[in-house]
């Protein structure tokens, strides 16, 4: 059984990657299985999901913790304590990062391959960055055993279910060519099957109600979290023009648009999701919008 | 579907399937995460006119059940589903519906209740409904999910059955995942389950009937009650003969437990719904490394197949029965069950273990079933066994230091 783990954010396609490389292998003639993991988040937000191919029945079921492959559609999730893509990762685990430099730090420890989609999906879905198709074609090749047909197929069956529009589609099905030919099969060692060993189980002491009933005596350490790296956009204010009208500081859903001692509209890029409603919003179209790159501090 | 095909669906798609090719014919609606996909697939094929009849949202659970009921004591085929809070919600309306004697398939997509509120997986929602009358079938896969369905519909209008019958789910691990799952033809549906005729009175119009009656005196309520005792013994028959007939026409067969390596096994993991897949996983490891162990699936859970369940597990060194519930100041719900099932067999068990663990989605790894295995080795072993380990202690401990930092900061 092969065991691929998919990382990404709230609305790039990360679920549907899995679910097309899950039909592919069905359709492949093997046993599939895929299943998506997501808090009650939103977009941008780091997800995850996971595809099970094997030739003989899948007795497994829930997360995936020691892959054969990582898919990262994202990049930026690499020093993402929350998302952590690389844990459960071994000398055995094939890792693929959608980036133009392959990372070094990685390229030491696993083998790496890497491939900018970002740049593939620009070319071939109108500028959009959506890796649902981009990212099961990579995992369908690395896996050597997924016939392009089966691919194909798949990537339309499950587009097609989610609605998409002719044209759409076959800028998908261009995209899945593309890369198709070129990421080569990859060479996967099966893992070894470790010898089952008993873990120390406790039974805890009883606590006071304060520490044994859910009760959160620090309101607001939401802060704590920061959640600026769910950003794919970032809105800046041209300061320049900007007329302090603050309705940027009405309207964000979050309240991270502050307003300084100035009187100016300041954004707390910590905890900024992208969401750019403060971009949309803004009267004069002063919020400029422009792509995050690299890694969040 | 005109011809059988078999398909990638979720837990979810595979319940709005079978209502689909049971041809439904009603289904009051509320959604709830996980169960949320299931009630708008239904809502999507109503609206385009795949499925003929009526879809309607309801304003709580509590109202869904009763429109269930009250529909299903028209003579029409009935659909619901709910999960978690939700289902509890409803709890009185269906223990007033079940008293009713009407047919209809509730599926509950199992997610842990609150307090703490989450969204991931135990049983303590369904195991809440475990004596309202409900005639229930837990499910491991996909298919089972959807081949449930159908046979619970022939199941809860077999006239020597007439009661609400559930299927349950687990939300997440079945919910959310995607498996192949086979979709028998339309025809071969219909012959295996016609369109649902009453054999009782139903609801018609100009013919004024009541359901919901009072009486006083024991007598009379306890002679009504005896009767919905026997038509929940008589669906452990009619099961019998329903899993047959799908047999024979399906070629997949579900007797009451389903056994795994069970013949020689020294170690017996009793298990339900999704996470026996796991311990199905953990036995053949077992096995490769000389630990004769063996697996016993629950899945006609109401009316609780005692002979079925006693005569598979007597002769067993080692049972562990592994709750994913919790009765605070008891244990496990299912265990007392089972013990009681094995309590005048002759070559019982010599141990029978309580063990409770995934609760709130809370993961099983092959290393809990091999500590549970040590555990039944032990001369003393304690009871129950929670599958709760330093780590998570540790976890725990981290998560509570950032809930107080005011209290330690000060």
């Amino acid at each position: 059984m092969w065991r691929i783990r998919l990382h990404g954010r709230g609305g790039q396609g990360i679920k549907t990657a899995s679910q097309i490389l899950g039909s592919a292998g069905f359709y492949s003639g093997f046993q599939a299985q895929d299943f998506p993991l997501y808090g009650a988040e939103r977009r941008g937000a780091p997800v995850m999901a996971f595809t099970r191919i094997s030739e003989k029945v899948i007795l497994e079921r829930g997360p995936i913790i020691s892959p054969d492959i990582i898919l990262i559609g994202d990049e930026t999730l690499l020093n993402d304590s929350q998302s952590a893509p690389l844990c459960g990762a071994d000398p055995t685990t094939l890792i693929f990062v959608n980036s133009p430099h392959p990372p070094e730090k990685l390229a030491q420890k696993f083998s790496l391959v890497t491939a900018d989609l970002t740049d593939l999906c620009h070319k071939h879905l109108n500028k959009r960055t959506i890796y649902s198709s981009a990212l099961s074609a990579v995992g369908a090749r690395l896996l050597g055993t997924i016939e392009l047909a089966d691919l194909l197929q798949a990537v339309e069956d499950e587009l097609t279910q989610q609605g998409i529009v002719t044209q759409a589609l076959q800028g998908n099905l261009e995209l899945v060519r593309e890369i198709y030919t070129k990421i080569e099969p990859a060479i996967l060692t099966p893992k070894v099957e470790k010898t089952l060993i008993t873990k120390p189980m406790v039974l805890p002491d009883y606590r006071p109600v304060v520490d044994g009933a859910p009760i959160i005596l620090e309101p607001g350490n939401m802060a704590l979290r920061k959640t600026g790296n769910w950003r794919v956009e970032r809105p800046e204010i041209d300061y320049t023009h900007c007329n302090d009208c603050l309705i940027c500081y009405a309207r964000c859903p979050d309240g991270v648009i502050a307003v300084n001692p100035e009187g100016r509209p300041a954004i707390d890029y910590d905890h900024c999701k992208g969401c750019l409603i403060c971009a949309q919003e803004c009267p004069g179209h002063f919020i400029n919008t422009v792509r995050e790159t690299g890694l969040f501090p | 579907m005109k011809t059988p095909k078999k398909i990638m669906l979720t837990g979810n798609k595979a319940a709005a399937w079978g209502a689909r090719m049971a041809r439904v014919e009603y289904v009051p609606a509320f959604p709830i995460t996980p169960q949320t996909e299931i009630v708008e697939t239904l809502a999507k094929w109503f609206a385009d006119g795949t499925m003929q009849g009526k879809f309607t949202n309801m304003d709580s659970e509590h109202s869904m059940f009763m429109a269930a009921g009250s529909a299903g004591a028209t003579g029409v085929r009935v659909f619901t589903a709910s999960s978690s809070q939700g289902i509890l919600h409803g709890l009185e309306s269906l223990y007033t519906v079940t008293g009713w004697r009407v047919p209809m398939v509730i599926v509950n997509v199992s997610r842990a209740l609150a307090t703490p509120i989450t969204l991931e997986p135990d049983h303590n929602d369904v195991m809440s409904t475990r004596d309202c009358g409900l005639i229930q079938l837990h499910a491991e896969t996909c298919q089972e999910v959807f081949d449930f369905i159908l046979m619970g519909y022939k199941i809860a209008e077999d006239p020597e059955v007439c009661l609400p019958l559930l299927v349950n789910l687990d939300g997440f691990y079945l919910s959310f995942t995607r498996e192949p799952v086979l979709i028998p033809g339309e025809d071969e549906v219909r012959n295996f389950l016609p369109l649902y005729t009453a054999t009782q009175p139903v609801f018609q119009a100009s013919q004024p009937m009541a359901r919901a009656s009072a009486v006083f005196g024991g007598v009379t309520y306890t002679s009504f009650k005896l009767q919905q005792e026997l038509a929940s013994r008589n669906a452990e028959k009619i099961f019998a003969k329903t899993a047959h007939d799908f047999k024979d026409r399906f070629g997949r067969y579900y007797g009451p437990v389903e056994t795994f390596h069970l013949d020689d096994a020294e170690y017996v993991f009793v298990m339900s719904n999704s996470f026996a897949t796991k311990g199905k996983s953990a036995v053949i490891k077992l096995r490769q490394q000389g630990i004769k162990a063996g697996l016993l699936k629950l899945r006609l859970f109401r009316p609780f197949p005692s002979e079925a369940i006693a005569s598979v597990l007597a002769g067993h060194a080692k049972v562990a029965v592994i709750d994913q519930n919790l009765a605070p100041g008891m244990g496990g719900i299912t265990y007392p069950e089972i013990v009681t099932a094995l309590y005048d067999k002759k070559n019982r068990p010599e141990k029978i273990l309580s063990v409770i663990g995934g609760l709130g989605g809370k993961d099983m790894d092959d290393q809990d079933f091999r500590t549970i295995i040590e555990t039944l080795d032990k001369s003393n072993m304690g009871k129950p066994l929670f599958l709760y380990d330093e780590e998570d202690a540790k976890n725990f401990d981290r998560l509570l230091k950032i809930a107080k930092l005011k209290e330690v900061s000060s």
